[in-house]
């Protein structure tokens, strides 16, 4: 250690009455405080209900290696070589996060990114705040948690400095792992001044950084661990290898709610490297196995097989009624009529009777499978006095709340260790497959592997929502809107918590009813759509269906009023009317045209095109965040190839340009498999589709050329997950119609036959 | 003696099932996790690698069909990650999630090693059979291509 270092902090020691031999004496209680506060402000005024406490408990000395000097928070951990690990305490699915949120940390602190190693932390909510991670909120939560823990850390290394250097803290700066003496330009590392820098308070309201200061946020940084996935050593979930493991392989019921009749288990068990056979039962919780019958071996290949010779008996029960054809039929039928009344403003009757002209359509779309590439996968390890979890995994908590429900243990007392994800898309939000992993491990007393089959994983899926939704719209002389009615019916992700609900509830709607179109005369309806199947999240949610119906009607509309899209779309947001909340909805319509005008000025949309090309456009807002698309094509018969797309995104100030980027790309790729491609049909209750070859997710020759263009934003930032998909479909459902004249109004355009 | 198989260079012995499937000897029996599992039917690509040099998926191989023969998986690549490929891939910042990058990797090795002239249509046929759900194909095709076109400037 620097001796000048030594010094000081002998000299802090002196001055101390207690103990000297512990190094870290923080004042919990002020952080606690602290972080409590502006928690609140990052929240819009709603405390978040956590607090993330300097180090104090048991856990993080545990995580702490010996040399781990200065650690003022759940997230930072300075070695005394100035090695910095930062947590990432939002789950890795491949979004990026775990490379945007340590940067901001790392940003504030002063820190140099070479330095920082990123790992992911195990669940543990009092310690990194919420973690179930979903609905493209990581950074609209954490960004400003993230900065303040850096800018804290950075202040009290200030601190330390200035101890060091015998001078005023406003004499000193930080700079790049450095604190460094403005008078004389000395400098000490970080890791130098990590345990003097322990020894201070942490601040209650650490400065943060100016936007020009930045240096990594809204810059274009690699993602920190793709070096380990060029090698094929970054784990996943399905990669955790335990002495003593055993592997499973699972067969659930086909049908939703039926139950085993009967299994023979004889012949199976007789098989070399076969250990047992294992029942689930299903718990009460949402996010609980459905029910199954697993086989334990020795390696995942003999699970495998036995699992198939297996006899397995199922009493189907009430939903093998379940057909999605004659489902999808009937849904129409109930958005064609009138419907249950959501919200009324204005006065539509009389609009429509009033109208110049008038336009309906109705759009349908089918159920949809996550289908990340990592199946479903876990290893579970129940003892008598510990539950052990290792799980690609979006929600840890939830796997907490399920397992002590099934153990009868304390949330708390479920260790689990988050792992990167092979992709989720909200799949694994549900972790029902951790739940039983923990069941079989119960039951043959060792650690388990569970990896679902990929044909498990489309048949036992939390499915999108079929859909069907009918929009009647009035237009006057202008070719103004002057009228809205519309209708959805679907089975909605409050079905999984409310039995028997028979329809989509009012807040289910809410995308329809705060459209920034916000209609004067308007009127929303819901249809009758109970569910048979599981209902779950996937990548964009009801933004798929929403943004499909609003996307594609607006340009029908256009169409019927002679205008250019373009023109039509900013003529309805400027004709829109505020519905709440002015301000909100000025900004809204204004960043909304925004983002439009850079789509439409990069994709040359209403310049000449070859014959049998065109161009559509689309926009949407949804999770905060506003995407324009334009996308070209070219439609030759039933061949329809996607030239390119432009992309223009506002989700406030971006923290990675890159992974922004990456974003969009992925929700192109995305957004062309769902409007062209998948649909997960029922027939008798069950899942018709096994595999990719039945579930064709889109391939390498389908990809247009993707131009990502963002809108320079000082706004707070919000996430970028999900908000790319939806504009998608509609922009090339309007762009085939451009270039063909041909509206396709049901996703997806060219489905299967299974 | 019991049949072997050279993986990266080193002999193993088949002591499994033979029809166990290359996959699974891989990562249950030697615990050499690069190698992914996706859909266990040859249907998504994660689980290539190469046989002899030629691009496998090792789903459905089974391990009795492997005797005497060369395997390289992800791991066995290259000696410290520099294949051009994995430099390309980190220079086009490809990963999201990451999952299915071995198989593309491997997959794409594989087929420059015979065309380092490739055409964009060579690209999507080679690369057809391997799935990417998170939806980077635009950056491995760039990949791909920046290594053509370096090996294409060595010649
Ligand atoms: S796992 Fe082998 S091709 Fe999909
Ligand atoms: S990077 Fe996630 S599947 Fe390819």
């Amino acid at each position: 250690m620097n001796e000048h270092v030594l010094h000081a902090l002998n000299e802090w020691k002196a001055s101390q009455k207690q103990d000297d031999t512990i190094p870290t004496p923080i004042d919990t209680s002020m952080s606690r405080r602290g972080f409590l506060k502006t928690m609140s402000i990052a929240s819009g005024g709603l405390a978040l209900g956590f607090t993330i406490p300097a180090c104090s408990t048991t856990e993080t000395k545990k995580q702490a290696s010996a040399e781990v000097k200065f650690n003022p928070s759940g997230f930072i951990h300075l070695s005394e070589n100035g090695d910095l690990l930062l947590y990432c305490g939002r789950c890795e699915m491949g979004q990026g996060i775990s490379t945007a949120l340590p940067s901001a940390v790392a940003d504030e602190m002063e820190a140099d990114w070479q330095r920082v190693t990123v790992k992911q932390a195990d669940g543990n909510k009092e310690l990194y705040g919420p973690q179930n991670t979903g609905g493209s909120a990581s950074i609209r939560k954490m960004y400003q948690p993230m900065r303040e823990a850096g800018a804290a850390a950075k202040e009290m290394l200030i601190i330390a400095g200035a101890k060091v250097f015998k001078t005023d803290v406003e004499n000193c700066y930080a700079e790049n792992h450095f604190v460094i003496n403005k008078l004389n330009n000395q400098k000490l590392g970080f890791g130098e001044l990590a345990s003097l820098a322990a020894n201070s308070p942490v601040p209650e309201k650490p400065t943060l950084k100016t936007k020009d200061q930045f240096k990594y946020i809204g810059k274009a940084l690699d993602r920190h661990d793709q070096g380990l996935v060029v090698e094929g050593k970054r784990t996943y979930g399905v990669d955790t290898k335990l002495p003593g493991m055993k592997y499973a392989a699972i067969s659930h019921c086909p049908v939703l709610g039926g139950t085993l009749k009967s299994v023979d288990k004889d012949a199976v068990l007789q098989m070399q490297g076969v250990i047992d056979v294992v029942e689930i039962t299903p718990i009460k919780h949402p996010f609980s196995s459905l029910g199954g019958v697993a086989v334990v071996a020795d390696n995942s290949w003999i699970a495998q097989r036995a699992l198939a010779q297996l006899k397995i008996e199922w009493d189907l029960g009430p939903n093998k009624v379940y057909n999605t054809k004659e489902y999808k039929a009937q849904l129409v039928k109930n958005v064609e009529k009138p419907a249950e009344l959501v919200t009324e403003r204005g006065d539509v009757a009389k609009a429509f009777s009033n109208s110049a002209a008038k336009v309906s359509a109705t759009y349908t779309g089918g159920h949809l499978c996550h289908a990340p590439m990592e199946p479903n996968a876990s290893v579970v390890w129940v003892q008598n006095d510990s539950c052990e979890v290792w799980a690609s995994t979006q929600s840890p908590e939830d796997i907490q709340t399920v397992l002590a429900q099934y153990l009868g243990r304390e949330a708390k007392d479920i260790t689990v260790h988050v792992m990167m994800a092979g992709g989720a898309f909200g799949r694994k939000f549900k972790c029902d497959y951790v739940h039983e992993a923990a069941v079989i491990s119960k039951q043959i007393n060792a650690p388990v592997q569970l990896i679902w089959s990929r044909e498990e994983d489309m048949r036992t899926g939390y499915y999108h929502s079929i859909n069907a939704q009918h929009i009647e719209a009035s237009l006057d002389e202008q070719g103004n809107i002057t009228g809205w009615l519309h209708r959805a019916a679907f089975p909605s992700i409050v079905s999984l918590f409310q039995q028997g609900l028979d329809r989509a509830p009012a807040n289910a709607l809410g995308q329809i009813d705060n459209h920034p179109f916000a209609f004067n005369n308007f009127r929303s309806e819901t249809g009758y759509a109970p569910a048979h199947t599981r209902i779950g999240w996937y990548r964009a949610v009801y933004a798929i269906f929403y943004g499909f119906a609003f996307g594609t009607f607006a340009d029908e509309l256009a169409y019927k009023a002679g205008k250019d899209p373009v023109t039509f779309l900013n003529d309805v947001y400027d004709n829109s009317t505020p519905i709440k909340n002015k301000r909100k909805h000025a900004e809204q319509v204004q960043r909304s045209k925004a983002v439009l005008a850079l789509a439409a000025k990069h994709s040359g949309i209403g310049k000449e095109l070859p014959k049998g090309e065109g161009i559509g456009i689309a926009v949407h807002y949804s999770f905060n965040s506003y995407v324009a698309m334009a996308v070209h094509v070219k439609v030759d018969g039933d061949n329809i190839k996607v030239l390119n797309v432009d992309c223009a995104i506002d989700c406030g100030q971006v923290l990675n340009t890159d992974g922004a980027t990456a974003q969009m790309e992925g929700a192109v790729v995305m957004g062309m498999s769902l409007s062209l491609y998948t649909e997960i049909s029922f027939k008798d209750g069950a899942v018709v589709n096994s595999n990719f070859h039945d579930y064709p997710v889109m391939r390498t020759s389908d990809m247009p050329n993707v131009r990502v263009h963002i809108v320079d934003s000082d706004e707070k930032p919000t996430g970028l997950g999900e908000p790319g998909v939806a504009p998608f479909a509609p922009a090339l459902s309007n762009a085939i119609f451009a270039a063909s004249g041909t509206r396709y109004r049901d996703l997806p355009i060219k489905p299967l036959t299974v | 003696m019991a049949k072997t198989i050279n993986i990266n260079g080193v002999e193993h012995p088949i002591d499994v099932d033979e029809n166990m499937p290359l996959l699974w000897f891989l990562r249950d029996r030697l615990e050499f996790i690069g190698t992914k599992f996706g859909c266990g039917s040859g249907l998504c690509g994660a689980c290539t690698v190469h046989v002899d040099g030629q691009a496998t998926r090792s789903c459905i191989i089974p391990i009795s069909a492997l005797a005497g023969k060369s395997i390289t998986t992800i791991e066995g690549l290259s000696a410290d990650g520099d294949h051009p490929l994995q430099k390309a891939w980190l220079e086009h910042n490809v990963p999201q999630c990451g999952y299915c990058q071995a198989g593309q990797i491997m997959n794409a090795a594989s087929f420059l090693a015979t065309n380092d002239k490739p055409t964009d249509e060579d690209i999507d046929n080679a690369m057809q059979g391997n799935i990417c759900r998170c939806g980077t194909y635009q950056r491995i095709k760039k990949a791909i291509k920046s290594v053509a076109y370096d090996l294409a400037k060595e010649v």
